[in-house]
């Protein structure tokens, strides 16, 4: 067998772990008599260590290993909670965490022993009662996930299945000589959490435990089968090995999600009285006693730890029945529902083209067609949507991390993390929220004399909400810090020549605050090693616009500052306006829109030379497209505009067009290569009668 | 260009025309030929591109051939056909023609090659050579050339 075909699920699952113990320890540094918590961890670092152990990963079982022993000082309360153990614990989880991604990388830990974290651990290992050389064996017996109990369930079926294996000639010389040569021989039954995807895989992490012990001399159902997944949830087989039931035992409940481990020590003699397979209930009735033996022994050795095998059962979250899919093929599912909408839309359109002449029931169809097609482009969208949690939950170390770093005092307030959005979306939104929070921390937050100064919590602030908002997910990063000072940017604008003097006493406040977004921008005095190299907010900024979204910033000097980001919910199929210009179709998408208005021409006023329109008391510019376009000019001016009110953060425009015809569903699809293609044209789309529209990007119109 | 250098060697082209002038494109570039179709006009792009059209729900823009050799604006006519070639592995180009004509089989010694140190001008960049059939001329138009720029 290979292992590397397990790797992922290493990979997955030490993610998972290292997670849980990041979110942990900051429970327990708000928090340290929370016994709960310290279990958690205990659990998590414990699991770690097999997982590195069974994969072969030696520097991180060892590193895992001191992590784990420091907890379970800590647990067995020998040994309390200080602000420098979790500092050492955070180091090592980095430590962790770059073994991880060597592996990710190479399926290799690497080279790097971590040496110093490692004597770091020991030395608070030191400073307890006992010494850190010395793993405590009984602890690990109790972390493992297996629960001890009874050998026979309650329904009064024996457990032990091992003890039903038909045994050949040849298997029970092989026992005897193992005997003979001073080796124990056990039969055992493994039962798998029947909330385990890859069993398989489990069962594979269990034989290579029991190979580094000892020898598999039969196993039902066998080894190729158990690899095929041709099994239940539960396997049994014979073992020889050297060591003792307890050492079997431990190693194959380090493996995880492992239900139940049942083992005991078979002879020979008990084989050949097992053979027929007919005979085996009244050979129950004789062993009986040497079972109850064994289980004695077992329970007496995890008595004082029995509430562990509960609390382990209540950690392990259920598993949805789920399957992995490759996010190709996601795609080419994505690709084919566009296809099939471009197809439905050619339907509507010939229908309408006839004019009604088709019956009521065709129509009605369409119309169901129509339903189908819109259910099940949702339902797609649904798939590749992921929560925003995968990303957000790292944050709350980084701003702990901050925390220290920078010497302020602040918490991270998160919500929303449930809300969903496109795979390709997630992928590419860490950074720039990353960015942002480093902000709002850095450049945000005062320092925490200056916020007793000024009467506020000395505790600084920084919130994350998402939630989505029709078509648009919004993230909102908010802090309650100075706000930004509009004179100090405008300065420091000045300062760098970005702009003049006389442009920056004409500029409104709010154009100001974009110069933050200009390249090579950044207000800090301080070049601090958090931010403040004058890369961050544009490339958030153009990051974000990529991803079809935008960023607002409102600030109030003194009280804190939002930073607000819109996305699209997905990237290839939008709701948009069709409209004319001339004889020419193009699509503006229905996000950007605000109304449409019919205004008279007579309203259009002149200021500074530019076209305006007053709207409810709102100057809004016009745009006339026709001429952005290069459309042909008309001969004669109508008497009424239609115009498009469009919106891009807190400014608007009015596009002027010709006709409108209708809100549609479009595909986005990209523009061949080799043509250049002006920014204000974010895509093309197949209309229903085959023609192409050119997508109009209104953001930058406004 | 290349390519033409090695000898004893035989390539097909389809031979278009442009007003009064054969053009002849190597077909292991063509993917396809479409008659004329709506052409949906792209503001602001290069002038010689006439816009982009959609050939099984995929967006192809199209360059006139016309413009691109700087000759003047033809007529669209029956005979006008857009010919689809596959310069990259997943790059399509649309090229307008006026007509076109058939295939032809032209090996290395059909062929004068273009040299740029003897007088020819920029417009004929685009042109790799000269190709000789029955009694015609055949300008052989570079691919890379026309989609380098």
């Amino acid at each position: 067998m290979d292992l590397s075909q397990y790797l992922e699920i290493f990979i997955d699952e030490t993610k998972e772990h290292l997670q849980t113990l990041n979110d942990q320890v900051l429970i327990m540094e708000q928090d340290p008599e929370n016994i709960d918590t310290v279990n958690e961890i205990f659990r998590a670092a414990h699991s770690l260590k097999g997982m590195a152990g069974t994969m072969g990963f030696k520097r991180m079982q060892r590193l895992t290993h001191d992590l784990e022993n420091v907890f379970s000082e800590i647990r067995n309360g020998k040994m309390s909670v200080t602000p420098d153990i979790v500092d050492i614990v955070f180091k090592c989880l980095d430590a962790l965490e770059g073994y991880l991604a060597n592996i990710e990388e190479s399926a290799d830990e690497g080279t790097e022993d971590n040496e110093e974290i490692i004597n770091l651990l020991n030395a608070v290992l030191d400073g307890s009662t006992v010494q850190p050389d010395e793993p405590t064996p009984t602890l690990e017996a109790i972390a493992t996930p297996v629960a001890e109990v009874a050998t026979t369930v309650s329904d009064g079926t024996d457990k032990r299945k091992f003890l039903q294996l038909p045994i050949a000639d040849f298997e029970i010389n092989a026992m005897k000589e193992a005997i003979a040569n001073g080796m124990n021989v056990f039969g055992v039954t493994v039962y798998i959490q029947e909330t385990c995807i890859l069993k398989a895989a489990r069962a594979f992490l269990v034989f290579k435990g029991i190979e580094s012990v000892g020898e598999v001399i039969k196993s039902e159902p066998s080894v190729q089968d158990i690899e095929d997944e041709k099994f239940d949830f539960d396997f049994s087989m014979f073992i020889i090995s050297e060591k003792t039931a307890e050492q079997v035992q431990k190693v194959i409940a380090n493996v995880s999600e492992i239900q139940e481990v049942v083992l005991e020590p078979f002879t020979p003699e008990q084989a050949q009285s097992v053979v027929p397979v007919e005979t085996v209930a009244t050979i129950e009735e004789e062993k009986k006693p040497a079972v109850e033996e064994a289980k004695t022994e077992s329970t007496n050795e995890t008595a004082s730890e029995k509430k562990k095998p509960t609390a382990d059962a209540k950690k392990k979250p259920v598993v949805n029945r789920s399957v992995r899919v490759d996010i190709e093929k996601l795609d080419d599912l994505m690709n084919l529902v566009s296809e099939l909408i471009i197809a439905k839309n050619g339907l509507v359109s010939v229908n309408a083209y006839e004019g009604g002449s088709q019956t009521q029931q065709f129509n009605e169809q369409i119309e169901y067609l129509e339903r189908i097609t819109t259910n099940l482009h949702e339902s797609v969208m649904k798939v590749r949507m992921v929560p925003i949690e995968s990303v957000v939950n790292r944050f709350p170390r980084m701003i702990r991390d901050l925390s220290k770093k920078l010497n302020k005092e602040m918490e991270l307030i998160m919500t929303g993390e449930e809300t969903e959005l496109d795979r390709t979306v997630i992928d590419e939104i860490g950074d720039p929220l990353m960015h942002m929070l480093r902000n709002a921390a850095d450049h945000g937050l005062e320092s925490t004399i200056d916020r007793i100064k000024k009467g506020k919590p000395q505790v600084g602030t920084i919130r994350l909400d998402a939630y989505q908002d029709g078509n648009n997910v919004t993230i909102e990063v908010t802090d309650d810090g100075a706000g930004i000072d509009v004179e100090k940017v405008k300065a420091s604008a000045i300062k760098k020549g970005a702009i003049t003097e006389e442009q920056a006493e004409m500029m409104t406040d709010k154009e100001a605050i974009d110069l933050l977004f200009q390249p090579a921008f950044s207000t800090a005095e301080k070049v601090s090693d958090v931010s403040g190299r004058g890369v961050g907010l544009d490339v958030v900024k153009s990051k974000i616009e990529g991803l079809g979204g935008d960023v607002e910033v409102h600030t109030v000097l003194g009280e804190g500052t939002t930073f607000i980001v819109r996305l699209p919910l997905t990237l290839a199929i939008i709701q948009a306006l069709m409209v004319e210009i001339r004889d020419e179709k193009y699509a503006i998408p229905l996000n950007s829109i605000v109304t449409v208005e019919d205004i008279p021409t007579t309203d259009v006023k002149l200021v500074q030379n530019k076209e305006v329109i007053t709207l409810r008391g709102a100057v809004i510019p016009l745009v006339r497209l026709d001429q952005v376009l290069d459309s042909k000019p008309l001969e004669e001016d109508p008497e009424n505009l239609i115009v498009v009110i469009v919106k891009k953060g807190d400014k608007q425009a009015g596009l002027v067009i010709d006709n409108l015809i209708g809100q549609q569903e479009i595909v986005i699809k990209p523009f061949g290569k080799y043509i250049y293609i002006h920014k204000m044209f974010s895509g093309a789309t197949i209309l229903g009668d085959g023609e192409v529209a050119l997508i109009i990007d209104a953001n930058t119109l406004v | 260009m290349a390519e033409l250098t090695h000898s004893d060697e035989i390539k097909q082209y389809i031979v278009t025309k442009l007003g009064n002038e054969q053009y002849g494109i190597d077909i292991s570039y063509v993917d396809n030929i479409v008659r004329m179709q709506k052409i949906t006009r792209v503001p602001k792009t290069q002038p010689y591109f006439m816009g982009v059209i959609n050939l099984r729900g995929e967006i192809i823009p199209v360059m006139s051939m016309r413009s691109k050799l700087e000759m003047e604006e033809g007529e669209i006519t029956n005979t006008t056909r857009i010919i689809i070639i596959r310069p990259e592995q997943n790059a399509l180009l649309g090229l307008l023609v006026d007509e076109v004509r058939e295939v032809v089989t032209l090996s290395e010694e059909d062929v004068e090659k273009v040299s740029y140190d003897n007088g020819w001008d920029d417009s004929n960049f685009f042109v790799t050579g000269v190709g000789k059939y029955k009694d015609t001329l055949i300008s052989l138009i570079n691919i890379n050339g026309i989609i380098d720029d």
